[in-house]
């Protein structure tokens, strides 16, 4: 009995269980105000005006290597010692005991280089004293120059010992400084030169010098960049096979898109006073459907040799090969009508491709660059029939419906549209992938040819105002749902017959969007 | 053994003086246009339907009050003397302790505040919402004091110590919204202040209780007699408080797509409420209590006549609180029941009609009261008790 009291308290005290104070309130919430235009690609190779249209004006560089990408030399240490054969006794203060020239030899593979110019780099010097007073050191480096006067170091190293030999450590920068690698004589390359001279502290003290006692330096080259170098630059191949994205159009999921007869231009400039052979061995691009489509035209395949730059320094002159695409001598239209937003080319490019025909005189300045562009020119037009973009963005509107939450909502879009494109809405509510709600735009953003000229601007626009109500289903799933793809079909529909039609995009078109919530919520303080 | 003789001699002095406890308890809220049903759910629980706020809208004024009080009282009046010594002053007076635990909350705010607050923003657009002279305070706080009264006169004066609990004062001097209706851009001008401090915020002060009875002594004379009574005349020093303040405008209209893909939501926030000029400092404050002061005609039991007129007044230092002043006809129903019927005008209510029983046993008496009989927006309980022994 004494259990049916309990649960006869406990079933009392739940029904005193105060009940949540809440109200309905309603807000109008601005969410995004942005007008886009393409503005921000006029003039920057991309778009440009041209009266009252817009011209695709596409330049873009696909490929720059400059002489830092060509010629290095790896960070490098060389090192140059005395040690004596026998002990010297009564070594007096000042006595020099080393005067030597050493050759270091650079691996650089197959290039051969006479001279560079530093244009940045340092080089660590480090010295070592095991005698029991103090040595100065003399670090030239005979090739190495600035404004005509040879790299020359000196260092008074305090005194050491065999087993603790006393050392100086300097940082140098290089920056500007002339080597020659050419050797004793100027004919060889790749040949750096150093000279050690040793001499006793001339205020120190007799000393005996031992054979085992090492006297060296290290001197080590970092990070060395050039602005100037001759020589002979090699001949090896550099085969690359690069793969990009085009933006947007792997959104593409539907439709297809006509474009205007246009032409697309290669061009492979040798900033380098060196021959040059080039190949562009396949171009193609593959979009969202998988279908692929390469690039035909009697310059795809097919080695190309470019002449060496002419001029100096400020002079220079690259030498240029230009490959031009159009309806005539390519399937240039059907390749990028195909849409495909995976492009990929495949390219060698082969310095010397004969050898050391120069005899070593290759020759690369600061502004030699070897450089593969690409532009293209077309009026901006365009019939795209059905041409769906669709994405798919994060969604992370988790609410407590036992706090203030959102019961009801609405998406308004309020659409000023100069572009000659109308836009069905949809809007994919998933969980995990899953699709759980669809809801549909219940207006068309409608294309500007469906509206009038603005005499304020001279522009043909058209005002749209889109709900898109989400259901009460749908707001009471938002904890769970977590993507939502965003589904737009375009058209160039002509207003009078109704069919998908090449339409201009006038200059200065331009988008303005306000995308504005209306929330019913309820309020739980 | 002389020791415990004189122990045992006060104790049985002690034991034949009058000492008294007396209860008091109160819990009230009131509005000026507010419906009941409106804050009843607020302490009942339960949905606020659109009904009902729309008839509060429509009773509201451009200024309007809402207010909550709530408190227990105790005070035991010793049988102590001050001195025993008749020839001093301290002879006519006793110890007397009390302690209690009171809260006060009163909300002073514009009929657009309410509209925004309970309808939304949008049955505004287009429409310029003025949230000017928006005044919220909340004080929690507990006493513990002592004092001295006169038996004769029934006049007590007490000192207390204070601890608050929490303490919000916030005003919004100068406040508008408009949303544009077309672009549905937000455009908010504030300029406002708030301090607050809980009970982590070590926050203690000292209030004194002044109850002064003056007129006619006894009914004999036939006049009346009134009592002045202060409550809670102090302030407190809060050690951590923290203070908010606003001075600037906002306009939103929504963030371009740039900014919805570069930047994060929190930093946006902290960019708008930097418009708005928001400043938080931390430091010490002063904190003034909520003083009660009333004057009102006191019961006379004694009274020979069946039907008199009882009245007062009350005020509060608090700027959400209008003075309270109230009028009625009282009746002698029996010699131990008085009853009486009134109305009543301010505090944070309009014109409202009260009702008090007031009930004489033996040794103690007990007085009921409200002031929203009819005509309320709101709800009161007043319950008082005295006994002797």
């Amino acid at each position: 009995m004494r259990w049916i009291g309990f649960v006869v308290i406990a079933a009392f005290f739940v029904s005193c269980k105060k009940d949540a104070t809440r109200w309905q309130t309603e807000w109008l919430l601005p969410v995004l105000n942005d007008t886009l235009s393409l503005a921000h690609y006029y003039n920057d190779s991309t778009l440009s005006i041209n009266g009252s249209q817009i011209d695709i004006n596409l330049s873009r560089t696909l490929l720059d290597l400059s002489l830092t990408d060509l010629v290095k030399i790896p960070d490098t240490s060389i090192s140059q010692q005395y040690q004596s054969n026998f002990t010297v006794n009564n070594v007096t203060p000042g006595f020099v005991f080393v005067n030597s020239v050493k050759v270091h030899e650079l691996d650089l593979g197959d290039i051969q280089l006479k001279k560079v110019r530093v244009q940045s780099g340092q080089i660590q010097l480090k010295v070592y004293n095991p005698l029991n007073t103090a040595v100065l050191y003399q670090i030239e480096l005979p090739g190495v120059s600035q404004n005509g006067q040879a790299f020359v170091q000196n260092y008074t190293v305090q005194p050491g010992t065999a087993q603790n030999p006393t050392t100086a450590t300097e940082n140098i920068d290089l920056s500007g400084y002339e080597i020659d690698l050419g050797g004793l004589q100027g004919l060889e390359f790749n040949q750096l030169q150093s000279k050690l001279t040793l001499k006793t502290d001339p205020n120190g003290q007799t000393v005996t010098i031992y054979n085992n006692q090492v006297f060296k330096y290290e001197a080590t080259f970092k990070n060395l960049r050039f602005d100037y170098a001759k020589g002979y630059f090699g001949s090896t191949l550099i085969a690359d096979q690069q793969q990009f994205t085009l933006p947007y159009l792997d959104k593409i999921t539907s439709g297809t898109l006509s474009l205007p007869d246009l032409s697309l231009d290669l061009q492979i400039e040798n900033g380098f006073k060196m021959a040059l052979r080039a190949q562009i061995e396949q171009l193609s691009a593959t979009n969202t459907q998988g279908q692929s489509v390469a690039l035909n035209a009697p310059s795809i395949g097919p080695s190309m040799y470019i002449s060496p730059a002419v001029g100096n320094w400020n002079t220079l002159q690259p030498s240029t090969l230009n490959l031009h695409f159009d309806q005539n001598n390519s399937n240039i239209k059907s390749y990028l009508e195909n849409l495909g937003a995976y492009q990929q080319l495949s390219y060698q490019l082969q310095p010397n491709p004969w050898g050391n025909t120069s005899a070593g005189h290759d020759e690369a300045f600061a502004h030699s660059h070897l450089r593969l562009k690409v532009s293209a020119q077309m009026p901006m037009a365009l019939s795209a029939d059905g041409l769906t973009l669709q994405d798919t963005f994060e969604l992370n509107l988790a609410q407590n419906l036992q706090k203030s939450h959102v019961t009801a909502a609405t998406v308004v879009l309020d659409a000023t549209n100069a572009f000659p494109l109308a836009c069905d809405l949809v809007l994919y509510f998933m969980k995990d992938g899953q699709i759980l709600h669809t809801v549909i735009a219940d207006a068309q953003l409608a294309s500007a040819l469906l509206g009038q000229i603005d005499p304020s601007d001279g522009l043909l626009k058209k005002k749209s105002k889109i709900k898109i109500v989400l259901p009460p289903a749908l707001v009471a799933d938002l904890q769970d749902l977590n993507e939502v793809a965003v589904s737009a079909s375009f058209a160039t529909t002509d207003p009078s017959t109704g069919l998908a039609v090449q339409q201009q995009v006038q200059a200065n078109a331009f988008l303005a969007l306000q995308l504005q919530l209306q929330l019913q919520t309820q309020i739980r303080p | 053994m002389r020791y415990l003789f004189v122990l045992l001699l006060l104790s049985m002095q002690y034991a034949q003086a009058q000492q008294s406890l007396l209860i008091n308890s109160y819990g009230t809220y009131n509005s000026t246009g507010v419906r009941r049903q409106v804050a009843d759910a607020f302490f009942y629980g339960g949905l606020i339907d659109s009904s009902q706020i729309k008839q509060s809208l429509d009773q509201l004024q451009a200024r309007n009050t809402f207010g909550l009080q709530m408190g227990l009282n105790a005070q035991w009046q010793s049988p102590w003397m001050v001195s025993k010594d008749q020839k001093k002053w301290g002879s006519s007076y006793r110890w007397v302790f009390g302690a209690g635990v009171n809260q006060y909350a009163g909300l002073q705010f514009s009929k657009d505040f309410f509209g925004l607050v309970f309808r939304g923003g949008l049955p505004y657009t287009g429409d310029t919402l003025d949230l000017s002279n928006l005044r919220a305070q909340a004080t929690t706080f507990s006493k513990l004091g002592v004092g001295l009264y006169n038996p004769t006169t029934q006049s007590s004066f007490l000192v207390h110590f204070v601890a608050v609990q929490q303490h919000l004062g916030a005003t919004i001097q100068k406040g508008t919204w408009f949303q544009d209706p077309s672009t549905a851009q937000i455009n908010l001008d504030l300029i406002g202040q708030a301090n607050l401090s809980s009970f982590s915020s070590n926050t203690y002060g000292v209030a004194i209780d002044i109850d002064y009875r003056f007129g006619a002594s006894d009914s004999s004379a036939n006049e009346p007699q009134f009592q002045l009574s202060i409550q809670n005349l102090g302030f407190a020093r809060c050690f951590q408080s923290s203070t908010y303040s606003l001075d600037g405008s906002l306009a939103y209209a929504g963030f371009t797509l740039a900014e919805w893909q570069q930047t994060n939501l929190q930093a946006l926030a902290s960019a708008y409420l930097d418009s708005l000029g928001f400043e938080q400092t931390t430091g010490p404050s002063w904190i003034l209590l909520p003083a009660q002061i009333q004057l009102a005609k006191t019961l006379d039991w004694d009274s020979p006549q069946r039907l008199e007129a009882y009245y007062g007044a009350q005020f509060m230092l608090r700027q959400t609180y209008t003075p309270l002043v109230y009028v009625g006809a009282q009746l002698k129903v029996k010699q131990a029941w008085h009853t009486g019927l009134g109305m009543a005008y301010g505090g944070f209510g309009g014109l409202r009609m009260q009702a008090y029983s007031a009930f004489r046993f033996k040794h103690s008496e007990l007085l009921l009261r409200s002031d929203n009989i009819a005509l309320q927006n709101g709800a009161s309980i007043y319950l008082q008790y005295r006994c002797d022994f």
